[in-house]
């Protein structure tokens, strides 16, 4: 039971890498160390970690997709690895599915409770209460590392086959359709933001930038940059009158290397 | 102007410059830019979590203060390591917005919402891509062999630039924001600024749209050699349509006055029935 709430508090701390600069604590080699130390085999902690740092090399999230979570993975992998006397294939077993299954959980809480939170801050901001806005985001924040620690807590205690009952315990549609659902969830967030910029006159570069990248698929970078050229030569062209009463100093178009 | 460490003994009125040690604030405030991330507006509380003490010292008045937080509390996503950067720029066009009555305060967020999507393609690649690939090179071969120092050098390798650069990004976001904003006044180009950024917000926004909400339709229709997947015929009609379908609906719904928390649980509901019936999956 020690050790379980030792692991647990590894992976709460891991998981808080989010608050400590995304420093990269969370990676399995980082906590393949600390597990090790724990279970009592620190060399076998430190291959087993390297062993899954590498299977979890693509597993890094850029823009808004959520990968496999390296925090319950990473830990339970190893752990399970060195009490069951089995090497790395062990630790891949093991590791690789409890990341995909908490991933369910996760997105579950990314995609629905701390929504809800932001929900509560805005009401905050209404009222113009900064501390309790602040509060929302510490909530959230600790909210998520105090589930991951649970997971792995209650994980390694049980045995590796409890997380994968309890979560299949979900009907399939059920699973599926968050994870669908997540899918759809920043809709909300870009239509939110859009209502904030768009007038009349602007509206047609929204549907620009979506058909740009919705045919020829380029990065988001690609559409910026042609956003840019775009809002120079459009600012330009609009707003002659200006450009007619500019008097030298040529810092005027600079704004675009802004 | 920013390195002058405004004397704090001025108790009378109020205190509208940004000072050194109100960047530092950001600076530390920052590192916890992933911590309450979500799929509605990613890094919105972060961010605002950061600005929070320069917002309470630059708006007295409590109506001031809620329109600040409630403009920082919109969709923001970028690379966390660089995102000082943004943070000085939104400093110092507060700090522009406190003094000066007349400032566009949606140009704030026009400025953060087209700069997030240039810096996060820089920051990605740099930290994710050439960065982190170079740390786990060196900690992954020493750990393979068991060695302590392999996870201690990944750390070490990674964060040491990350922190200087995300240390140094935080005065010079700052410096450019007030750089930029000095002379935008001097030549009366707010509303150039502010047109162009708008296009180039809505065009990023487009985008991300496009590529970042992810909806389809494997289901098929007919039987046997005649199926043909639902997801053929729209992708025939136009790539991405059913994105651009769910963008229209929530923006539709807003429109309306529907409440958020509302639309994101109808969202659940529509994932959850339409895998039941199988259209999604």
């Amino acid at each position: 039971m020690f050790t379980a709430l030792l692991l647990g508090l590894v992976a709460f701390v891991a998981q808080s890498e989010y608050a400590l600069g995304t420093s990269l604590l969370s990676r399995p080699i980082v906590t393949g160390l600390f597990t090790g130390i724990i279970m009592g085999d620190v060399k076998a902690g430190v291959i087993l970690g390297a062993t899954l740092e590498l299977a979890f090399i693509g597993s890094f999230s850029v823009g808004a997709a959520i990968p496999p979570d390296v925090v319950t993975g990473g830990i339970l992998g190893t752990a399970f690895a060195i009490s069951s006397g089995g090497g790395a294939e062990t630790a891949l077993l093991l590791g690789l599915p409890i990341a995909t299954l908490v991933l369910v959980l996760k997105n579950l809480y990314l995609g629905f409770v701390l929504p809800v939170l932001s929900h509560k801050a805005d009401k905050y901001a209404e009222q113009g209460d900064a501390r309790a806005v602040g509060r929302m985001h510490l909530i959230g924040g600790l909210g998520l590392s105090l589930m991951l620690g649970l997971v792995v807590t209650i994980s390694y205690y049980t045995g590796s086959d409890a997380i994968k009952q309890v979560l299949d315990a979900i009907p399939t549609p059920i699973q599926t359709g968050l994870q669908i659902a997540t899918g759809l969830i920043p809709a909300l967030g870009f239509a939110m933001l859009a209502r904030l910029l768009i007038n009349k006159q602007v509206v047609p570069y929204f549907f620009l930038g979506f058909l740009i990248v919705a045919y020829l698929d380029i990065s988001i970078t690609g559409i910026a940059l042609l956003g840019g050229i775009l809002a120079y030569i459009i600012v330009n062209l609009t707003q002659k009158p200006q450009v007619a009463t500019y008097d030298g100093g040529g810092s005027d178009y600079d704004d675009e290397d802004f | 102007m920013m390195t002058k460490i405004s004397k704090e003994n001025n108790i009378e009125k109020t205190n509208t410059k940004v000072t050194r040690k109100d960047l530092n604030r950001i600076f530390w405030r920052s590192f916890q830019m992933e911590f309450s991330w979500n799929y509605e507006r990613q890094m919105n509380l972060a961010y605002t979590y950061a600005l929070i003490p320069l917002l309470e010292k630059l708006y007295k008045k409590r109506e001031d203060l809620s329109n600040a937080l409630k403009r920082h509390l919109e969709f923001f996503n970028t690379t966390p390591h660089i995102v000082t950067m943004m943070l000085g720029v939104s400093a110092a066009m507060e700090e522009q917005n406190a003094e000066n009555p007349d400032f566009d305060e949606g140009s704030i967020n026009t400025v953060k919402a087209s700069l997030m999507g240039p810096l996060a393609g820089l920051g990605d690649s740099f930290f994710w891509g050439t960065l982190r690939l170079i740390a786990t090179g060196i900690g992954t071969s020493l750990a393979l062999k068991g060695n302590v120092l392999g996870p201690i050098l990944f750390i070490l390798v990674f964060n040491i630039p990350h922190i200087a650069i995300r240390y140094f990004l935080t005065s010079a976001g700052y410096k450019m924001g007030t750089g930029f904003l000095q002379r935008l006044q001097e030549k009366g180009m707010m509303s150039k600024l502010t047109l162009g950024a708008s296009i180039l917000g809505l065009m990023v926004i487009g985008g991300m749209s496009a590529s970042m909400i992810d909806i389809t339709i494997p289901a098929t229709i007919g039987s046997g050699d005649s199926a043909t997947a639902i997801q053929d015929i729209l992708d025939g009609i136009m790539p991405k349509l059913l994105p651009l379908g769910a963008f229209a609906i929530v923006y539709w719904l807003l429109g309306k006055g529907i409440k958020a928390t509302t639309i994101l649980l109808g969202i659940a509901l529509v994932g959850i029935l339409g895998t039941w019936i199988g259209i999604f999956a």
